[in-house]
Parts: C-alpha cells; structure tokens; sequence
C-alpha cells in the first residue's frame, strides 16, 4: 500500500469517498482543509469513507500537495499499514485550562500499550500533534509532550485561511477548537524529520529583559523599550521596524541552528511575537535567505540519506507561504516536492519539540 | 558549595538520555526552551535558591529524580 496522496479543490458532500477512491485502503488518513470545506461535515465525510482506518487533520491556510501549493482546497496523504503498523490517536480538549488532558491521554495509552510512554523507542514512535492555531497553547502542549515522552512530537497549528478568527482540529469524526489532536505512530520502517529555515544567524544579539509570557510580548529587550532595541539594532527607526520582522525574526540558538520567533506586531513600545519569548534567551537577530533554495537543499539531502522514503508530510509555515507568494515563487516552492509524495498545509506555527515559527517541519517516512 | 545548578542539569540529561546521544541533545533543546541552556552554567555558578527550586520542577515534570 505504501503511501498515497490526494487533492480535492471544490466544495461537495462527498468529499470522504472521492479521497477513498484515490487512496485505496490506508491504516491511516491525515488530511488537511480549508476551512470553506465545512470541518464537521468533512470529519464525518472522512471517517465513513474509511472506516477501518484512523482518520485525523485539521483547517489550514493554504495546501500543499506534490509539485503544487493550492488555497482553499482539501489534501490528504493516505499512510499503509506496511509505513504505519499501530497508531493511537485522541482529542486534548480545553488545552487553555490547566487540566492536564495530556497526562490522562498518555496514562491511557501505556495502559493499552503495556509500555510507559517514557520508555518507547524514538526512532521507532513518531508523535503527530495539530493543534488549534489560535489558543497560544502551543508551548504548554508541546513541553507536556515533551516532558512525558523521548518520542518526538512533530506537527502544526491548524489556520483558517488568514481570517484568524477559527481553527479546528478533527479525529474520527470529532472536530474541536481550543484543543489539540495527537496521534501515535509506529513506523517499522522508520522515518526521518526535517527541520528547515531559510535564515543565517547574525552575531547581533537581543536578551529579553522584561516580558509578558502569557501575551507573548517583549517589554524591554537589554534593559531598553524592546520596540527601541530591535530597531537600534537594525539599523532602522522604530517607524519602520515592523516592516523588517519578516526578513528578520529572532533565532533561540540550539546547536547551532534558530528556532525562530517571529515578531507578530508592536504594541505600544513592546513587541509581540507568534510564539513565547522568555526573559533572559539569548536571541540572534536572523537575516533571510531563500526558502525554495534552502528547503531543497534540506530535502535533497534528507533523500540522500533516505533513499528508501516513501513519502513526506509537511508542515509550512504560513509566513513563509506568505513570503513566497508575495515573491511569485509558489510554483517552484511547490516543485521542490515533486520527487516525493508530499500533503502539507502552511501553518500559523510549528512544532518540533517545541513551538517554531517562519519554519517547515516535515516528516519523511521511509 | 558552588555548581549545583550544573550537576543538577547533568542529573537530568543523564537520565534522560540513558546514554543515547540523539535523547542526550534532545533533552538539552527541551531545556534550553524552557530556559535553561546548559552551556551557561559551570562548576562555579552560584547556587541561586531560586534557580535551584526551577530546576527541581523541571526534573519532577521530565520525571527525574536528583
């Protein structure tokens, strides 16, 4: 069965069995939408399409499927028991409250699999996690994650086609917002992740100095107004910072790669990021490269040490779909995944271990 | 006695990587998103008890224990 993949650009009620016709009989259906496919309907769609399958997908802000980034459409990449051999999947609810959804899921999970979730292979298990692109959640779900389980959580947050107004996630037939869906995978076969930004780190650097974790807002970057700083360091009046936060986010240095934070707006003089900056990182200023080079430069060289990979998932972000098409280079971003397989949609963030942003995750499975 | 705060973070990675270099960095990236980057702290920094009391959560929560 192998991995398949799939594109519907109209609206119809039928959505579910016109996908089974193209993907054939997979363990496991992740799909991908705009929302002006109806979330609900489209769940229900999908899950009576394939019911000996685990179906899971989420609302997007725009689509990308092999060879072809598309608005408002439906993607979705069917995975054979032969890629995927167990799967356990479930819907977090209220991931804004301070129930801990995830510790339940995890403690029904071990019961099931008779292993602790801190013991289970890595290379073995991959985590899939879509979680709804407007609770500012992300970082409390992924350090959860993260910190009940070595198995690498990898995934987006769900758009609704840059109306910020409403995502959803689904599983089954269950579509919800303020919540997340994470899924369990086992690869025999194993998989490969790729984490890739198309930004050089300078070696000017800004420390948050005052901050407003829950808004995910800088007061003061090095003691100063943060608006003040930023622009100081770029070389630019405060009156035209904003225009530069896309060519240059803020890299939290690991290993010597960013894990971006994207400033989202000014606020008076403090800055408001896509994602949570904490009081003394050490963040570089990044400068922009190209992202169709870069991200076929990172996929050519995942292929080469993965020659046997039967298909791609990823996950792009919405500001780089943004960047691109403001560019004209959506066409050859989606030609970069002709080689493979590929179902994605672009996001309004990303996780790998943590919560990215101006960054795609993908998972390459083998 | 000065470096606490480095053993402690030892004590972390240690058992969370269980040897294995891929958990090892792993565990080090959790870390530094939660604010804690290893490479800032040596066998001279000071035992801040505020610091110390952090890093205690932070080994309850990965499910360490110091």
């Amino acid at each position: 069965m192998g991995i398949s993949v799939s594109k519907l650009t109209d609206v119809s009620d039928d959505a579910g069995a016109r996908l089974a016709a193209e993907l054939g009989g997979p363990a496991v259906v992740i799909y991908f939408a705009s929302p002006k496919h109806d979330p609900q309907d489209l769940a229900l769609s999908v899950a009576r399409a394939f019911p000996a399958a685990v179906t899971f997908g989420c609302t997007s802000s725009g689509e990308l499927v092999s060879g072809s980034m598309s608005k408002g459409a439906i993607v979705a990449m069917g995975l054979g028991a032969d890629v995927v051999s167990r799967t356990e999947i479930a819907v977090v609810d209220g991931i804004t409250g301070s129930d801990d959804g995830i510790g339940r899921v995890f403690a029904e999970w071990e019961a099931k699999l008779g292993q602790k979730m801190l013991d289970l292979d890595p290379e073995r298990w991959l985590g899939i996690v879509l979680i709804d692109g407007l609770s500012g959640a992300e970082e409390r779900v992924m350090e959860r994650l993260g910190d009940l389980t070595n198995v690498i959580f990898i995934g987006g947050s769900a758009g609704d086609d840059v109306a910020f107004k409403k995502t959803v996630v689904a599983a089954g037939s269950k579509v919800a917002s303020d919540a997340a869906v994470i899924a369990l995978l086992e690869c025999p076969s194993g998989f490969d992740i790729i984490k890739t930004q198309s930004f050089h780190a300078t070696r000017q650097f800004l420390v948050p100095t005052k901050v407003d974790r829950a808004a995910r807002e800088v007061i003061e970057f090095n003691g100063k107004p943060a608006a003040v700083a930023y622009a100081e360091a770029l070389g630019v009046g405060v009156d035209k910072l904003a225009d530069e936060f896309m060519a240059h986010p803020l890299g939290l240095m690991i290993g010597g790669e960013p894990f971006v934070r994207s400033p989202q707006q000014l606020v008076g003089e403090s800055v408001r990021f896509f994602c949570g900056v904490d009081e003394g990182m050490k963040l570089a200023i990044l400068n922009s490269t190209s992202i169709v080079e870069d991200t076929g430069d990172a996929l050519k060289k995942a292929l080469d040490r993965n020659q046997e990979a039967r298909g791609l998932l990823n996950f792009n972000c919405i500001l780089r779909t943004l960047e691109l098409e403001a560019k004209g280079l959506t066409e050859q971003y989606g030609n970069v995944f002709k080689v493979i397989p590929t179902a994605g949609f672009s996001t309004y963030g990303e996780e790998y271990i943590g919560h990215i942003n101006q960054t795609a995750t993908m998972v390459l499975f083998r | 006695m000065p470096g606490q705060v480095k053993v402690m973070i030892d004590r972390i990675i240690e058992q969370r990587s269980k040897g294995n270099a891929v958990l090892a960095s792993t565990t080090q990236t959790k870390l530094i998103l939660k604010g804690f980057d290893p490479a800032r702290y040596d066998a001279s920094t000071p035992d801040d008890p505020l610091v110390l009391a952090q890093l205690r959560q932070i080994a309850a929560d990965l499910n360490v224990t110091l």
